[in-house]
C-alpha cells in the first residue's frame, strides 16, 4: 500500500506568524493533532506544528500561548513523504527519525500521514512484508527469489 | 484524563492489540500488573508502528510483551496539569496511566491540549523559586545603586508582581481544595431543598 492510499486528505495549514492560541483553537475545532505551515515563497520548505510541540514547549513551561507564535515552536524544514512511498517504508522512516506524522507532498500539499493512519488503514497485520518479501517482489528474477517459488 | 481505558495482557499477540485499538479508537492500551507488586505497562500505536510495522514483522506472531514499555511512568491523579506537561516533555512521552489504588484513567498530550486551561490561564512554574531569586537580585541592585534609585524600585516591582501571581495561584487552589462538603453536595444535587435557598 502506498502513502497516498492511507493518508488523511483533510489537512489544515497555519501561518508561522499565527499565535499558539490561534493554532490550538484550529486544532480543537478541526479535531487535528498537527497543522502544516505552508512555504512562504517558492523554494521555502514546509513546516509542521504538532500537539506535542505545544505541550512540550509551551504548556510544560507555563508560557502564555497568546503571546507565543507558531514559528517559535514549529519544525521547519520538516520531513515530507512522497505519495508513492510504501506504507512499510513510511513506518520505517518514522521509526528511524522518531516522528509520528508528516505531510505528503508532490508539487503541493496532498495530505498528511500519521502512525494512526498506518495502524488503522494499512494492511501490515494481514500482509506483513519482510525485507526479503519485498526484495523478491522487486526482483522477481533474482535467484534467491526463484528458489522459493 | 480520559476515563475510558482498555487493558490487555502482555501475552496477547500484537494483532489482538491492533484490533482492540482500532475497535475502541484508542492510541494506547494499558498492560495490567500480573500480581500485586508487578508494575503497570503500556503499549502504544507508536510501539506497534516503530517496532512491528516498520520491520515487516508479522503482528500475529509477535506478542505485546516484546514491544511494551513496562514499567511505565504513572501519574498521580492530584498532579497539576502543568506538571504533567513538564514530566511528559522531560521524559519524551505522550501518555501515561493515572494510578491511585488502581487504574483510574489515562492522560495524554491531547487531553492537556484540549481539556486543560493552559491557554486561558497559563500557570508559570516554580514561582516561589523565582521570587527568591528576584528578591536576592533586588537586594544586590539596591545595595549597589542606592535605595532610592529607579533601578532599585524596578527590581522590587518585579518581586511584587511575582508575589501577586503566586498569591493569585494559591487562592485559586484553596478555593477548589476548601469547598465545604455542603457545597459539594449542592454541586451534585442542585435541586435539593437545602441548596435552593442559596439561589434566592
Amino acid at each position: 500500500m502506498q502513502a497516498k492510499e492511507i493518508m488523511t486528505k483533510d489537512v489544515v495549514t497555519v501561518s508561522g506568524s499565527a499565535t499558539i492560541s490561534d493554532a490550538v483553537a484550529t486544532m480543537k475545532a478541526k479535531g487535528l493533532r498537527a497543522l502544516i505551515v505552508e512555504p512562504r515563497y517558492h523554494g521555502d520548505p514546509y513546516g509542521i506544528v504538532t500537539e506535542t510541540d505545544v505541550v512540550y514547549k509551551v504548556a510544560a513551561h507555563g508560557l502564555d500561548p497568546k503571546k507565543m507564535h507558531v514559528y517559535e515552536i514549529m519544525t521547519k524544514p520538516c520531513l515530507v513523504v512522497n505519495p508513492e512511498l510504501g506504507a512499510e517504508y513510511v513506518a520505517r522512516l518514522f521509526a528511524n527519525t522518531h516522528i509520528r506524522r508528516a505531510p505528503v507532498i508532490q508539487k503541493g500539499l496532498l495530505g498528511i500521514i500519521s502512525i494512526s493512519d498506518i495502524l488503522r488503514k494499512s494492511d501490515f497485520v494481514e500482509n506483513p512484508k519482510s525485507d526479503f518479501d519485498r526484495y523478491c517482489k522487486e526482483n522477481p528474477g533474482a535467484r534467491e527469489a526463484r528458489i522459493y517459488d | 484524563m480520559t476515563q475510558e481505558v482498555v487493558t490487555i495482557s502482555g501475552s496477547a499477540t500484537v494483532a489482538e492489540a491492533v484490533k482492540r485499538l482500532k475497535d475502541k479508537g484508542l492510541r494506547a492500551l494499558i498492560v495490567e500488573p500480573r500480581h500485586s507488586s508487578d508494575p503497570y505497562g503500556i503499549v502504544s500505536e507508536t510501539d506497534i508502528v516503530y517496532k512491528v510495522a516498520a520491520y515487516g514483522h508479522d503482528p500475529k506472531a509477535m506478542h505485546v510483551y516484546e514491544i511494551m514499555t513496562k514499567p511505565c511512568i504513572v501519574i498521580n491523579p492530584d498532579l497539576g496539569v502543568e506538571y504533567v506537561a513538564r514530566l511528559f516533555a522531560q521524559s519524551r512521552i505522550r501518555r501515561a496511566p493515572v494510578i491511585q489504588g488502581g487504574l483510574l484513567g489515562i492522560i495524554s498530550t491531547s487531553d492537556i491540549l484540549r481539556k486543560s486551561d493552559f491557554i486561558e490561564k497559563p500557570k508559570p512554574l516554580f514561582l516561589e523559586d523565582r521570587i527568591d531569586v528576584a528578591r536576592a537580585e533586588a537586594r544586590t541592585i539596591c545595595k549597589e545603586k542606592g535605595e532610592t534609585s529607579p533601578d532599585c524600585a524596578a527590581a522590587w516591582d518585579i518581586v511584587e508582581e511575582l508575589q501577586m501571581a503566586a498569591s493569585d495561584q494559591r487562592s485559586k487552589e484553596k478555593e477548589v481544595a476548601e469547598k465545604s462538603s455542603f457545597e459539594v453536595y449542592c454541586d451534585n444535587n442542585p435541586n435539593a431543598k437545602e441548596c435552593r435557598i442559596h439561589d434566592d
